[in-house]
């Protein structure tokens, strides 16, 4: 029978392992010229970034296979596999041109692993322990999720940590509790639609074109965001999210108005109920958990009125905000690279024989 | 000169590193997942054993298939980058021909079919020539019963061989004049890539290395289904 730890112990294992880690984070070297190429290819952008030191970005080359999936109003998982396979090897040698390297001085290659298309996130696994393994250099797997938290690190390395982490893109959105490098907890997430889903379907609806988001937002700039009042699923004390009912709403207003619906108005309304139940949440998960610091990342956080908006209430509720600028928003390497650097500082190395998680979990 | 050939393009995956004088040494497995978690750690234990280094590769080889679309993928994206690091040449050579070149020593009419799932098969027809066979048809995909009226228009003595061909035996059984292969030859293998890539890189017949494609033979489902709506 195995011995229990009695409470006071406890507290005196994590201590010693808090104390461990940080004594681990102080003497780990760092070159400072430490250069590591990181690579994404998780859904339809196909992205390499070289970063120095972890932070300095010498080169962050996207290319998307969006025009593609156009047609199809959404991203169709074949195609965006096909397309990744000849995407990145291109790709790799323009963020080395970019960067004035060649492959033989990266120290690190750090690869998103999951979560996404598992066509997709296959090409950009091969291509990084093609190149660990031809380098001779460590291969540092990254989560998506936790890519898209580190986008807010790369341009503000000292951004405080706790912080409350709100990730909205096309596939996600996720309230996430920041304790340190590595540590997370869920708070909140979708039930139904991912806020940039939202958007790609009522844009889709309202003949707006693929991807939503920009689409809305661009549509939303001549309209009157109080000019509908569309229902907010706040869902009472909880912090998830729920966006199906907002689409269906958009939706039976616009059947109902018929050919005299302004559609300006309805993408603004419709914008303004998205970026009124992220702010209160995230807002409210904060002040909760008495965490001083938000961190917006994921495609959404490109939305300007979600930025402004959010900015607007986190400084009514003293609490400071950052977030990426837009290149680091999107799918982008940039943030991978960044998310790799400081797992390989932790002493984190992944084994050439890893699978590729289409649902990998962030905590 | 060295060759690293790589072919995951079935479900027996494979790498092997040869030159002129023959393969120095491969490593297949059957039984792997499509994602290829198998295909770097074998090629560093292949070097490990053979006291080979990627500095000493002239040249890399990879199966284009037709074959599975994860397996295609992952293989050209290895072979691809490792090329493009050791600024290499590489060649693409399709699975059908190097099933073929397992029969190079029947004077029969040589098909080689593979499974491309969906109640469809791979194939192509072959005949023997000196050191190895030639393509006399197109690469073709079709239901077992296209493949039989292909057979029964041939009116050929036949060799079929392949994953394919055993798994649709029944059906192919109808056809005149055919002989089955052994299970033992029903994958395209990384040896055979690296042999008949050999001559090939004498002739200077490589590819640039974002130039070669997987060769999938279909649509992806999304752009077939656009098409029969904008159709029908
Ligand atoms: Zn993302």
């Amino acid at each position: 029978m195995g011995a229990r730890l009695m409470e006071a112990e406890v507290t005196e294992v994590v201590e010693a392992y808090t104390e461990a880690l940080a004594e681990q984070r102080r003497t780990a070297s760092d070159p400072g010229g430490l250069l590591t190429l990181g690579i994404e290819t998780s859904c339809d952008e196909t992205s390499v970034a070289v970063l120095r030191g972890g932070h300095e970005v010498l080169a962050n080359v996207i290319t998307s296979s969006a025009d593609l999936h156009n047609q199809y109003g959404g991203v169709v998982p074949e195609i965006a596999s096909r397309e990744q396979v000849q995407a990145i090897n291109p790709a790799l040698a323009e963020a080395l041109t970019r960067a004035d390297l060649t492959f033989w001085d990266i120290s690190v290659v750090a690869v998103t692993v999951g979560p996404g298309l598992v066509g997709s996130l296959v090409v950009g696994v091969a291509a990084a322990k093609a190149l660990a393994s031809v380098l001779e250099v460590p291969l540092v797997s990254v989560n998506h999720l936790e890519g898209h938290l580190y986008s807010n690190l790369i341009e503000n390395p000292e951004a405080g940590i706790p912080a409350m982490g709100l990730i909205v893109s096309g596939g996600h959105s996720l309230l996430v509790k920041i304790f340190d490098h590595g540590i997370y907890e869920i708070v909140g997430q979708t039930l139904d639609d991912a806020a940039g889903e939202a958007f790609d379907k009522v844009a889709r609806y309202l003949g707006l074109g693929f991807p939503g988001g920009p689409a809305i937002e661009k549509a939303s700039r001549d309209g009157d965001p109080a000019a509908v009042a569309f229902p907010r699923a706040l869902l009472g004390d909880s912090y998830d999210f729920s966006f199906s009912g907002l689409k269906t709403a958009v939706m039976n207003y616009v059947r109902k108005q018929g050919d005299s619906a302004n559609i300006a108005d309805v993408a603004a309304s419709f914008q303004e109920a998205v970026v009124d139940v992220l702010v209160r949440k995230t807002v409210r998960a904060a002040v909760d958990n008495a965490i001083p610091t938000v961190m917006l990342s994921g495609g959404v956080a490109a939305n300007t009125r979600l930025r402004d908006e959010l900015s607007r209430a986190c400084h009514e509720a003293e609490l400071t905000l950052y977030y990426p600028s837009m290149q680091f928003c999107t799918d982008n390497a940039a943030m991978v690279a960044c998310c790799g650097y400081h797992r390989y500082r932790r002493g984190i190395r992944t084994a050439l024989d890893v699978r590729p998680d289409p649902n990998l979990p962030l905590a | 000169m060295l060759v690293l050939g790589i072919e995951t393009s079935t479900p027996q995956a494979s790498v092997a590193i040869g030159s002129e004088q023959g393969v120095v040494g491969s490593c297949l497995i059957s039984r792997g997942t499509t994602s290829g978690e198998f295909v770097l750690p074998a090629i560093q234990f292949l070097m490990n054993q053979t006291e080979i280094s990627y500095r000493n590769l002239s040249a890399v080889a990879v199966g284009v298939g037709p074959g599975l679309f994860t397996g295609m993928r992952v293989g050209l994206a290895t072979g691809k980058t490792l090329a493009q690091a050791l600024s290499v040449p590489i060649v693409g050579i399709a699975s059908l021909d190097l099933l073929a070149y397992e029969a190079r020593y029947s004077s029969k009419s040589i098909c080689p079919v593979l499974d491309a799932k969906r109640k469809e098969v791979f194939f192509g027809f072959y005949r023997q020539v000196p050191g190895g066979v030639t393509r006399t048809s197109e690469f073709m995909i079709g239901s077992p019963s296209r493949l039989v009226a292909e057979l029964t228009g041939r009116a050929e003595d036949t060799l079929l061989l392949g994953s394919g061909a055993l798994l649709y035996r029944k059906e192919l059984e109808a056809s005149e004049g055919i002989e089955f292969g052994s299970i033992a030859n029903s994958f395209p293998r990384a040896t055979s890539l690296v042999e008949l890539a050999i001559p090939r890189l004498m002739r200077e017949e490589y590819s640039r290395v974002f130039d070669i494609e997987p060769l999938y033979m279909r649509r992806s489902d999304a752009q077939l289904n656009w098409e029969r709506t904008k159709r029908g």
